[in-house]
């Protein structure tokens, strides 16, 4: 620590320099984090919201609510500690000149997916919906009329929930003949049964589904199969491990060329008899404290750029993640510096004395 | 009584008709309290000799003893710590850390060994040398006196049974050598140690208690 902290002292320029490149990487893999963890919950937050073990859909639906089709009396055989039951529908919402793509959830009031009320009030009477509080970001208020797409139906606004988008679309939840009444239009009276799927939280999922034509679908694997979930969190995954090895060649090329510069003053030193682990544990707390630093720096500017963003980004910080991600950084920059540790061992004190 | 004795070492490079003897066959020994100096041209094997000397080296035969411990057989880890602990280098460039004040030049040496010397004894020797008012400044900051003054304190300042220095005057202009010269000869005498000063300056003999002549890797003993 003698060392390297003497140094750095002493060639504030230099380190300076490599602090701020590590804080640029740091920043970039926080950031990154922040818009996949961001994206990650525009898809599944209102799945989240449910808190379920698994979703119950029809096999041939292929894992997606919105194909599967059943009718509501599946759930009788369905052995599980809790159930609700679901209808699903994705619209285009018009108010005005405001329009929004939606999620329309169709549940029952009285089931666990109800979700709580931030403002207004549950729905209760007929085209009544709770809406995603993202609507509200988007000018959406109590009480507005929305026109749908597909349908001559109306809903109204009459309360807000937190946090409540299915595949980055904000959700509008309302009671299940609503969801008929946009579904089938006329033919709502003759589908009075039908439903999307059955959600369950159970302790045991084996033999959970009575009927062969249904698939018990974990909530994680349900989550995966969004449409573009899995495919879009392993890009921005992947560009994250990149630059993790990136930050690691980085930290070894600066550290190997300061090492090289150094090489006649290590075998003096080694001529000395300074014992070469002193002088490699030296490089490694050098490179520590470089790297502690960066990653620190790039922490808090992540989260100082993060409060001025626009909501339209769809950046979701999780401290935990980031505290991770940044270990990671320092591991991947002191892994860096083992290139220069070898080359300490390997220097020759006598080339040093020029014998 | 002996602190450095090397017996019948020999150093070669090469083998066959390509074969140098860098350092012929040499016996050699160094008291308590002596100022000996190496002289000789370059490419005599004066280099050799010092490497040698001070266990960076490792004679292709013979042996080499300092302060009753054999170096032969030893690996580079272990006659590091025989360096560490028994010689002080004065090196032709100065041996010093471009990063480190004088002060700490010192102190980095606290770091990897134990009984160095003590506060005040490491104050006088400042002012014996005539360095206290440089003790925070850089080597950059100092004249190659100076350096090669701090250079000197920091060799001794690990208390060394031998000093050993290749050419430490070579950067100097004679008054400035002769300084240097005179410290090593009061460093000597007064803590009792043994300096070996490889030098090709036949200028600076006369401070010395003995004259080693080194010509084409054989060692002659020149005066005493």
């Amino acid at each position: 620590m003698f060392l390297a902290w003497n140094e750095l002292k002493k060639n504030k320029l230099r380190f300076v320099l490599i602090i701020g490149v590590l804080m640029l990487v740091a920043y970039l893999v926080f950031f990154l984090s922040g818009l996949a963890n961001g994206l990650a919950s525009l898809n599944r937050e209102a799945v989240d919201k449910w808190d379920a073990s698994a979703i119950v859909l029809t096999e041939e639906s292929d894992k997606s609510l919105l194909q599967s089709t059943m009718s509501i009396d599946e759930m009788d055989a369905i052995q599980a500690g809790e159930t609700a039951v679901i209808g699903q529908i994705n619209a285009i919402a018009q108010t005005g000149d405001k329009k929004a793509n939606v999620s329309i959830f169709g549940i029952e009031k009285d089931e666990f997916i109800m979700p709580d009320i931030i403002e207004g009030e549950e729905f209760s009477a007929a085209n009544e919906v709770v809406a995603a509080d993202a609507l509200k970001e988007e000018g959406f208020g109590l009480g507005d009329k929305l026109t749908l797409s597909s349908t001559d139906e109306t809903l109204t606004i009459v309360g807000f929930t937190a946090e409540a988008r299915f595949n980055a679309a904000p959700v509008l939840y309302g009671d299940l003949a609503t969801f008929r009444r946009i579904k089938f239009g006329d033919a709502a009276e003759a589908n009075g049964d039908q439903i999307n799927g059955i959600i369950v939280r159970s302790n045991s999922l084996s033999n959970l589904a009575g009927n062969e034509e249904l698939e018990v679908i974990e909530s994680e694997t349900f989550i995966e199969n969004l449409p573009g979930y899995t495919e879009q969190s392993l890009t921005l995954n992947f560009m994250i491990y990149f630059l993790f090895i990136i930050s690691s060649v980085i930290v070894a090329i600066f550290l190997y060329v300061l090492t090289v510069q150094k090489i006649s003053m290590f075998g003096v030193m080694k001529a000395q008899g300074i014992p070469s682990g002193y002088l490699a544990r030296s490089v490694i707390a050098q490179t520590f404290i470089l790297a502690a630093v960066g990653v620190i720096v790039g922490f808090i500017l992540t989260l100082l750029s993060g409060a001025f963003l626009p909501s339209a980004i769809p950046v979701a910080f999780d401290i935990l993640t980031m505290i991770i991600y940044g270990f990671v950084l320092i591991v991947v920059a002191i892994l860096g510096a083992v290139f220069s540790v070898l080359t300490i061992v390997k220097i020759d004190p006598l080339k040093a004395i020029g014998g | 009584m002996a602190i450095l004795e090397m017996k019948q070492v020999k150093k070669t490079y090469g083998s066959g008709h390509k074969m140098v003897e860098a350092l012929k066959e040499t016996d050699f020994r160094a008291d308590k309290g002596e100022l000996i100096a190496v002289i000789g041209p370059s490419g005599s094997g004066k280099s050799t000799f010092l490497t040698i000397a001070g266990g960076l080296l490792s004679p292709t035969s013979g042996e080499i003893w300092i302060n009753k411990q054999d170096l032969s057989g030893l690996n580079e880890k272990q006659r590091s710590k025989i360096r560490l602990k028994e010689i002080g280098f004065i090196l032709q460039a100065s041996n010093l850390v471009p990063f480190l004040t004088m002060e700490n030049q010192l102190n980095l040496l606290d770091k990897v060994k134990k009984g160095n010397m003590a506060r005040n004894e490491r104050m006088q020797l400042f002012e014996d040398l005539g360095i206290s008012d440089l003790r925070n400044k850089y080597p950059a900051d100092l004249s190659g006196g100076e350096r090669q003054r701090v250079a000197i304190a920091k060799a001794i300042y690990s208390n060394p049974s031998i000093i050993l220095a290749d050419e430490p005057t070579a950067s100097l202009d004679s008054d400035r050598a002769y300084e240097v010269m005179e410290l090593l000869k009061s460093e000597t005498k007064n803590k009792n140690t043994t300096t070996i000063v490889v030098t090709h300056d036949i200028r600076l003999i006369h401070y010395c208690d003995k004259v080693y002549r080194m010509t084409d890797g054989v060692l002659v003993l020149d005066k005493e």
